[in-house]
């Protein structure tokens, strides 16, 4: 089987994301925080998503906060929005793994614009409820603090997804439902970083839509001819890249 | 796509954003945990800190006492936020407030720059029978450890009126020093503490409505 050096690289990335949340347990001091918000050795990052809410919710936002997810929405700008979801989260890594192991391999799977639809929930809620909704009950969240400060009951829901999607429905939580990842797919479109692909190379074996968690992107370029794959919900992970057998994709920097 | 599975799937759509609202809305209104927290210092009032606070952890990342913990799945709404359980591992006042200067959202007010001026809450003698310094003993261990010593707690002394020859050592609390930081709650000798932090004002209204 040959070795596609693209998932290796990205599970580099994700171990050391986790090792960063451990950080409270190993006890180093270089970050603190979560991927809601966190400061590594002094650079402050914030979830944009998460600072949407504590604006909407009392109307101002503190300078730590502005500044955190002004860079963090500089760096996914360019990166393609869910570049997040492919390379960073932990959700993203547990529910990735967790659909590699054998199985029941006919799950359906939903469509990728209810993330939309949960995302307007999301800040409905928030309004309504007076609390950020999505921060409180985040997976994401969740991880987080199980990997910073030990689990508690409510990793439960992380349980609860990774059955969902092993006997129900093929990746339900980051392809259908996660508010952060239809926030972040919104984003996706207009970064330059994309997937290029080179028709007269193509062989049209199939394998890059078997490795991709949102196959729906890749239709454009392989049924249509587009030269790059456009949608935002694409996350730059690179396993299509990795796994094509003639170099028809690469990832290339373009003008918007 | 046709028409007819545009349509079905509009209305899957639909119950599905009903359920998952309704678990939302159960979980987040119908739950418990509506109630006062002991929070960290700094912390604005609760319903402005459940708003402000993003459940990143960074004050409790910081905290080199390990007080600050991160409400698990039993404390409801308050799930992901931080809060102090005194009687385990109180705040120490650290002067130089690590916590606040961590948080990045005001929920931990940024203008809070002397640990003393924490207000947090404030102890309150609640088991006056068992008290050993009301029974007469000289026990006073929660004015020896209280960072405000001679402040926020002190010492009267009276006779006993029984007795008319026997001193009471009676430790009271004003309210206006303390800070709320439950030092005299975790070293009370008694099993059950006859000195707790309780919150500074009672909550408003909203709070108990659910």
């Amino acid at each position: 089987m040959r070795v596609n050096c693209w998932t290796i690289g990205r599970r580099t990335v994700q171990a050391a994301v986790l090792l960063l949340l451990a950080s409270p347990i190993l006890g180093w001091r270089g970050f603190e925080g979560n991927l809601g918000s966190a400061s590594l050795s002094g650079i402050l990052l914030s979830d944009p998503l998460a600072t949407l809410q504590v604006f909407l919710l009392t109307g101002g936002l503190a300078l730590p906060l502005l500044i955190g997810s002004a860079s963090v929405l500089a760096v996914y700008g360019v990166l393609g929005g869910r570049f997040f979801c492919g390379w960073i989260c932990p959700v993203g890594l547990l529910t990735d793994l967790s659909d590699r192991l054998p199985g029941r391999r006919n799950r359906p799977s939903w469509r990728l614009g209810w993330k939309g639809l949960v995302l307007t929930l999301t800040l409905l809620f928030s309004l309504l409820l007076g609390l950020p909704v999505f921060e409180t009950l985040s997976p994401i969240g969740i991880a987080g603090r199980a990997l910073s400060f030990g689990p508690g009951a409510e990793v439960i829901l992380l349980a609860l997804i990774v059955a969902c999607e092993l006997l129900l429905v093929r990746r339900l939580w980051c392809r259908s439902l996660c508010p952060l990842g239809g926030f972040y797919a919104l984003l996706g479109r207009m970064a330059p970083l994309k997937v290029g692909y080179r028709r007269e190379r193509c062989i049209h074996c199939g394998r890059c839509r078997r490795v991709c968690f949102v196959p729906e992107v890749l239709a454009p370029p392989l049924e249509e001819g587009a030269t790059l794959v456009q949608s935002g919900e694409c996350s730059r992970c690179g396993a299509c890249i990795g796994t094509c057998p003639v170099s028809a994709l690469a990832l290339h920097f373009s003008k918007p | 796509m046709s028409r007819t599975k545009d349509k079905s799937s509009l209305a899957l759509g639909a119950r599905g954003a009903l359920v998952g609202g309704g678990a939302v809305w159960f979980l987040l209104k119908a739950g418990s945990g509506y109630g006062w927290r002991l929070r960290p210092p700094g912390a604005v009032a609760e319903d402005e800190f459940l708003k402000k606070c993003l459940r990143c952890g960074r004050c409790a990342h910081v905290c080199p006492y390990q007080a600050v913990q991160m409400g698990r799945l039993e404390t409801g709404v308050a799930l992901g936020t931080p809060l102090i359980v005194a009687r385990k591992n109180p705040c120490r006042l650290c002067a130089d407030l690590p916590c606040v200067k961590a948080c990045p959202s005001g929920a931990l007010d940024p203008e809070l720059k002397e640990a003393l001026k924490t207000r947090m809450g404030t102890a309150v003698i609640v088991e006056r029978q068992e008290c050993l310094s009301l029974k007469g003993l000289r026990c006073e261990v929660c004015y020896r450890v209280c960072p405000a010593i001679d402040k926020a707690i002190t010492v009267e002394n009276y006779l006993k009126a029984k007795t008319g020859r026997h001193a009471i050592f009676e430790p009271v609390v004003h309210k206006e020093h303390c800070t709320g930081c439950g030092i005299c709650e975790q070293a009370c000798v008694l099993e059950r503490p006859a000195i707790v932090v309780r919150p500074l004002q009672a909550p408003s209204e909203s709070w108990y409505e659910g």
